[in-house]
């Protein structure tokens, strides 16, 4: 059975290459692939395009990847801890939370490639908390509803924390508002390598404990029953999960939705068990916020949108019709 | 409570018209296209506290939805003095009947006086805010249910049994000839359900008020009721007196239960003893 | 211990009112006042109560003073008091019936939709009057409740809960749109937008104060129908439906007429955050009584707080104005927090 389902992943890494080599070709300037194989395996640098796609395009491609990758395990698990389908980094507040840090972080001067993504983690972790205290505080306690709302409450208040901190500081207007949307388009340095090592982090963790929370979808009771420790498996997948969207939120900027799509499709095609959910989002998750990214490039070419607002648009519906199908 | 506080003049109903008739007839009741009853015919006898019973899943919360119109019918009609409800206006059924749903749920903080006195809702309209007809319904109710100690507690605070009898103050004071209630002794301890039992049987009987309510405890059904719907399947199985209708042969066709009636000779009730295997 | 009322037992017209809540009433309402008065006397031009309190009945001190306090301040001041009003009555009604102590209007799509609805005009007809982008706006809200009405409509059962996330999602499908939209849209427009969208009341003119006032006067009739219905589905729509209340058509009603609230205050000042949220429990919180008091006095904190917000908005980091959205935003949620975790103390 478990066998059957895997074999899926032997669709799913050809396919994250063709995405791969796509995304890379798009572009301003729509770049053959045969000319993009060529830089890849046989690079010359006298010629332009072999320029363009190593220093530009593969680096965007990898960071698009990873980003994606990040955010659906993190969705993945929150949804598999929460046992709630709408539980995603953007709904319940850890991404406005990591991003809200890095922007205050910014006016405070801590702008070290190695800040980034530590603030974006304590960020994370700090709106996660809020947004869960708040949630339990509430009569019913921290159903999927009060989550969604104490989530979208969190986020609105952090968001006018850092429009107030934009206003009040007129010359960082335009590189940090772009980036907030959520996009690939940023400038390149340090901070990368960083993000990565966060996100190498965040999958190790979900990757060794994706077993156990299989287990903790039939309930808390029943999963001690079966030899799950349930606090310590929940503090490692917050760890996991604040790491994930740190690294994610250092490349990318906040980008909503892939957390809860991602997920979702993924669980249709591979099932329950999260030792197939967690590689297979991560996978789900690179191919993507790819695609969103070529979307966001070509849809009103020669302007390019933001990313995040390509996430936003097809992630929010699915978040309706998620609604209306499973609740 | 106390068998010596409770006499006739303290529960609620000087006012009461004539108990209506309440009939069921040949009715069925779907969730989307899934039937849970069809074509359900019952009689309610007036002035008495009829008890229905059934293993899980057998309709009979459904059944007493659709009496108390909470669930529209697809076809048949439920009918009140030979009129069907369902065309009725809605606050004029209310001033007829009233029901007690399963695990309701009071918002947040409310007290136990305001909860009862919501009971008055169908009486009261925007120029009639609260009367004197509304505050002497709420304190006959809230005597008959013996909760005037805790008037100004919230109900949060409350024990389950303690909750249980506020609730039934409130459609108490609601001051219905027809009661419906779904389930109101499940969870409780046996002697509140004993003392919950008594109350409904003396509203039923000393003001001659028709109360329909759905039970699971068999025993505790088969000691206070008077007459006893048994269902299953969506359908009534058995209907009539207790003494009749609580048989070993309706206990084994009805839940699947092997069991020996007896009966008590002091109540003259019938009591279920389950046939446990050696 | 029974808490002393004002009521009528006897006769055709009968009540049972609380005097603490009716006291607390007038209390907000001479805070109101106050905080008002201390509108028209802050600012660039600076003016002492005596000055303010003559330039409104008609003897100003001088020219500018009545410049002042009548071009600026005080339709300002009016109509940050009547925006917080709606959008707390708003609060009130959608919190009542969707028995959900989270919910805010401002949550739900409206502001989005009448966001997007202004957005649009300004992008793509940058020459249509000021004058119709209320009544856009307000039709744009409503557009959107009817298209969540009708996504999340289908059993009786979560109906509520299905409408509020609906919304959110719907909302935050029309933010993107909309900023999609201003990336498209020339610089110069996207930024009068973009402060529209923050929530400002800065740019508000007598025109804009008269179409609050006339909806303040439709709504009121609205809202004192309304006490009744909500005291019946705040027990949910099982004991709402035995009590005798149409429970379906009056849950529609209500909703609509919360939308119809947030949709009138986001149309002029733009969406403010957390006041629909903060305002009712706040009420509450100062004194008990019946849904009917209860939306009373929620206008009255709503008023109040939306008056201070823009206060403090306008003089905290003078001269950078922060819009009254941001300042709602970030005292709001703090208070929020703040009225939860305290409300085990009873």
């Amino acid at each position: 059975m478990t066998g059957m389902r895997a074999g899926v992943f032997l669709f799913a890494i050809p396919g994250l290459a063709f995405v791969f080599a796509w995304h890379i070709a798009v572009g301003a300037k729509v770049i053959p692939l045969r000319t993009v194989v060529e830089a890849l395996v046989a690079y010359d640098e006298t010629l332009f395009d072999h320029v363009v796609i190593r220093d530009l395009r593969v680096p965007r491609a990898l960071i698009g990847a990873a980003a994606g990758a990040g955010l659906a395990v993190a969705g993945a698990l929150m949804q598999g801890v929460t046992r709630n389908p709408l539980a995603d980094p953007g709904l319940l507040g850890l991404l406005a939370g990591a991003s809200f840090l890095v922007v205050l972080g910014s006016f405070a001067g801590l702008s070290a490639p190695s800040a980034i993504p530590a603030l974006a983690a304590v960020g994370a972790l700090g709106a996660a908390a809020l947004v869960w205290g708040i949630a339990s505080a509430v009569p019913g306690g921290a159903t999927p509803m009060t989550l969604v709302l104490a989530g979208a409450a969190v986020t609105a208040f952090l968001a006018a924390l850092t429009a107030i901190m934009l206003l009040l500081d007129e010359t960082s207007f335009d590189s940090l508002r772009v980036w907030l949307t959520g996009t690939l388009a940023g400038t390149r340095g340090a901070t990368e390598i960083w993000a990565v090592a966060w996100l190498a982090l965040g999958l190790t963790v979900a990757l060794s404990a994706s077993r156990q929370v299989t287990a903790l979808a039939m309930g808390d009771d029943a999963a001690t029953g079966l030899g799950v420790n349930v606090q310590k498996l929940r503090l490692a997948i917050l760890l996991s999960v604040v790491a994930l969207t740190a690294s994610a939120v250092a490349l990318v900027g906040p980008m909503g939705f892939v957390g809860l799509v991602v997920p979702h499709i993924v669980r249709l095609t591979v099932g329950h068990d999260y030792r197939l959910i967690v590689p297979g989002a991560a996978l789900g998750g690179a191919i993507f916020m790819l695609l969103a990214d070529i979307a966001a490039r070509m849809l009103l070419a020669p302007v390019e949108i933001s990313t995040g607002l390509i996430t936003a648009l097809v992630g929010a519906p699915f978040f309706v019709w998620l609604v209306r199908a499973r609740l | 409570m106390p068998e010596d506080t409770l006499n006739s003049t303290m529960i609620v109903g000087s006012n009461i018209r004539p108990a209506p008739t309440l009939r069921v007839d040949n009715i069925r009741v779907a969730y989307g296209n899934t039937p849970i009853i069809d074509a359900l015919s019952l009689d309610i006898k007036s002035g008495a506290l009829t008890a229905i019973i059934g293993p899980n899943g057998c309709g009979k919360s459904t059944l007493l939805k659709a009496m108390a119109r909470v669930l529209p019918v697809q076809s048949g009609h439920v009918l009140l003095n030979a009129t069907p409800i369902h065309d009725m206006p809605t606050r004029e059924v209310a001033k007829t009947m009233a029901l007690l749903p399963q695990g309701p749920v009071a918002p947040e903080g409310l007290r136990v006086k305001e909860l009862v006195a919501q009971g008055r809702f169908p009486h009261r309209s925007l120029i009639r805010q609260w009367s004197r007809d509304d505050a002497e319904a709420v304190a006959r109710a809230m005597a008959a249910t013996d909760i005037q100690a805790f008037a100004d507690r919230p109900i949060d605070a409350l024990s389950g049994g303690q909750r249980q009898r506020v609730w039934i103050a409130m459609v108490l004071a609601q001051n219905t000839p027809v009661l419906f209630l779904d389930e109101p002794t499940t969870f409780l301890d046996l002697k509140v359900q004993v003392d919950l039992m008594t109350l409904l049987r003396r509203v039923a009987h000393e003001d001659g008020r028709t109360l329909v309510v759905v039970m699971h405890e068999l025993n505790v059904a088969s000691a206070f009721a008077d007459q006893l719907v048994m269902m299953r399947g969506g359908a009534v199985i058995a209907q009539g007196a207790v003494n009749d209708v609580f048989t070993q042969d309706n206990l084994l066709s009805v839940f699947d239960l092997s069991a020996r009636v007896l009966m008590d000779p002091e109540s003259g009730r019938p009591v279920c003893i389950p046939q446990v295997s050696p | 211990m029974t808490e002393k009322v004002w009521q009528r037992l006897d006769g055709a017209l009968t009540f049972s009112l609380p005097l603490c809540a009716l006291g607390m009433l007038i209390a907000l309402s001479a805070l109101l006042f106050g905080v008002t008065l201390i509108a028209l006397m802050s600012g660039s031009f600076p003016m002492s109560a005596g000055d303010a309190l003559r330039s409104m009945a008609g003897h100003p001190p001088s020219d500018m003073a009545a410049t002042v306090v009548w071009e600026f301040r005080l339709p300002r001041a009016l109509a940050a008091a009547m925006a917080g009003a709606l959008l707390a009555g708003s609060g009130a009604v959608l919190q009542t019936v969707t028995r959900n102590a989270l919910a805010d209007p401002s949550l739900v799509g409206v502001s989005q939709g009448a966001g997007l609805a202004v957005v649009t005009l300004l992008v793509l007809y940058p020459g249509t009057p000021t004058a119709l982008r209320p009544v856009l706006a307000f039709f744009g809200a409503l557009a959107v409740a009817a298209l969540i009405q009708t996504i999340a409509a289908r059993r009786s059962n979560g109906a509520t809960m299905r409408f509020i996330l609906t919304g959110i999602g719907v909302a935050a499908f029309l933010g993107a749109v909309t900023q999609a939209m201003l990336t498209y849209g020339d610089l110069n427009r996207a930024m009068s937008a973009l402060a529209w969208l923050a929530g400002s009341i800065h740019a508000v003119n007598w025109g804009d104060v008269q179409i609050l006032a006339i909806t303040f006067v439709l709504i009121v009739p609205a809202l004192i129908w309304a006490a009744r219905p909500l005291e019946a589905l705040r027990m949910g729509s099982e004991i709402a439906t035995g009590l005798g209340a149409a429970v379906t058509r009056d849950r529609a009603l209500l909703i609509t007429l919360s939308v119809a609230l947030a949709a009138s205050a986001v149309a002029i000042v733009g969406p403010l955050g957390f006041v629909g949220l903060i305002a009712p429990h706040l009420a509450r919180r100062l004194a008990r009584s019946g849904p009917g008091v209860h939306l009373a006095l929620s206008l009255v904190t709503g008023a109040v707080l939306v008056s201070a917000a823009d206060l403090i908005g306008r003089t905290v980091f003078a001269p950078v104005q922060l819009p009254a959205g941001l300042v709602t935003a970030v005292i709001g949620a703090p208070v929020f927090a703040w009225l939860l975790l305290t409300r085990r103390g009873n």
